[in-house]
């Protein structure tokens, strides 16, 4: 394992979300282990707290990972995830920690080569950046 | 580290006789008939070995009034930091409100590594003096500001007024762009451990910058800086006044003047200002400065004040919304336009109960007594 790949969590839901990643991984795609996943029903069940301690338990960048708008399987998305996420932007550019730690993807059914383009971005964008708050051992 | 028995000892708590007195005060047991403090003490004072968790620690909303009525001023607050922070280091975890966003943003504000960015709220008006050993110390509003959002909290309109009257008052005072949280609610809710990473942090910054004097506007703060940082890490060269305590006399001197205002409020005395430091007297004293202002004292005011039903961020629910509504009700009935406060934790919990609740709790204006005072220079 390459020790200086930033950590990485995406916070995935289980449907658009996750079936991205399950075909990149059948399409042969390979990440960094330091790349950890956490799977979640849809992703309104993320909110402000959960982002925030991904940092603090050491991440360098947060992925929230969801279906396309229009297609969430349940229906109600009332866009939640967007107010978290600009939330959660807002308190880490007050960190000092640049806003472009968290992202945002919406990716279709299936789509494991757009899955794998935007990951790679943000890794590349990341380790441009000096890391984040590290825990402290 | 902590001599646990010598702390509990200077709580005088084994001085309890029992008598149920902060049971019958007590805003929790009011409305929660399983909380009971004098038990809470029994129980911890039991010598058996095997204590079972007792999960009613982490409803004390540490709002002094136990204090204020007890025969021999057993520090009840005090005793239930300790039995947190031994819950704590036994592996108990508190129940987080806000899904756990404020503890996360104090622990990360404890990291050496910290560069924050946290100045972009601050008007072009408001004049710095630099270098000048004399600091605002903000706290957090900023990021009050942020994570109450949904709930239109403005607690950085209190700091601004606060600016603005010390601007007025020739007051000189420099910010710092990197100071910390205080930490007092993770030393609230146990994490000692927390609390003294932040404050060493906050030492350490304000030792850098030469830091003679603090102002603040925060009584959290204000009573974190003063009474804890040299509690937990020893005596510190370092005034820490507020900003009441900055303003009030200038105002009965005649050196500072504000304008007038044709309102009628009704002022809310915040647990730590009012019992825990005897502040009463100066918030009232400038409000009665603003000329036309009508102040209404509310049933329970001063020293019995009901306390807004905040918690240090921990199993905040049903007994908390309940002291919240009862407060507003309270704040209503007098017949005031405006709720003015003094803390910004009190006007996050009111606010809380007026957005989040189910409709019943009174709709009535919460302000910043440093907005309102402000606000009359204009």
């Amino acid at each position: 394992m390459n020790k200086t790949a930033p950590n990485i969590i995406i916070f995935t839901c289980n449907w658009d979300g996750l079936s991205s990643i399950e075909a990149a991984s059948q399409a042969g795609y390979c990440y960094p282990s330091s790349v950890k996943m956490v799977r979640v029903s849809c992703l309104s069940r993320i909110h402000r707290g959960l982002i925030i301690k991904a940092f603090e338990l050491g991440a360098d960048g947060v992925m929230l990972l969801g279906c396309e708008p229009g297609n969430c399987h349940f229906e109600t998305d009332a866009g939640l995830i967007e107010q978290e996420y600009e939330n959660a932007r807002s308190l880490l550019k007050l960190l000092g920690l640049r806003e472009e730690r968290l992202i945002l993807a919406h990716i279709p059914q299936g789509d494991g080569y757009g899955f794998m383009t935007q990951l790679t971005c943000f890794i590349t964008e990341l380790e441009q950046m000096r890391p984040a708050l590290p825990v402290r051992a | 580290m902590f001599d646990t028995e010598r702390e509990l000892k200077e709580t005088r708590i084994n001085l309890c006789l029992d008598c149920g007195k902060c049971t019958v005060v007590c805003p929790v047991a009011q409305h929660d008939p399983e909380f009971n403090p004098r038990l809470i003490a029994q129980r911890r004072l039991s010598q058996s070995r095997n204590r079972p968790n007792d999960e009613s620690i982490w409803s004390c909303i540490n709002c002094y009034m136990c204090v204020e009525r007890c025969n021999y001023h057993v520090k009840f607050p005090e005793f239930i930091q300790i039995v947190r922070a031994e819950a704590i280091s036994e592996g108990v975890q508190p129940q987080c409100s806000h899904g756990g966003a404020l503890q996360s943003l104090m622990h990360l504000m404890a990291r050496k590594e910290l560069k924050q960015d946290r100045l972009g709220w601050l008007p072009k008006d408001i004049e710095l003096s630099e270098p000048c050993d004399t600091i605002f110390f903000v706290g957090c509003a900023p990021y009050f500001d942020i994570v109450f959002s949904d709930l239109g909290v403005n607690t950085l309109e209190g700091v601004k007024g606060a600016l603005r009257l010390l601007n007025r008052a020739q007051v000189p005072f420099n910010i710092l762009a990197n100071e910390r949280c205080c930490g007092r609610d993770l030393l609230l809710q146990g994490d000692r451990e927390g609390f003294l990473t932040l404050a060493s942090a906050n030492m350490e910054e304000f030792a850098r910058h030469g830091v003679k004097k603090i102002i603040t506007n925060c009584p959290e703060g204000y009573y974190t800086l003063k009474i804890e940082y040299p509690r937990f890490l020893g005596s510190m060269d370092i005034e820490v006044t507020h900003l009441i305590e900055v303003i009030a006399p200038l105002l009965q001197s005649g050196e500072l003047n504000v304008g007038s205002m044709k309102q009628k409020v009704t002022y809310h005395d915040p647990c730590t200002l009012g019992r825990c430091l005897r502040i009463f007297d100066q918030p009232r004293q400038i409000m009665g400065a603003l000329q036309g202002l009508e102040l209404v004292e509310m049933e329970q005011n001063r020293e019995k004040s009901l306390c807004c039903g905040a918690s240090p961020w921990v199993h905040c629910g049903a007994v908390n919304r309940e002291i919240q509504e009862e407060r507003l009700a309270q704040a209503e009935a007098t017949g005031a336009d405006i709720l003015v406060t003094a803390c910004p934790k009190c006007q996050i919990h009111l606010k809380c109960a007026q957005k989040r609740g189910d409709g019943r709790a009174s709709q009535i204006e919460i302000q910043d007594l440093a907005y309102l005072a402000a606000r009359s220079l204009d």
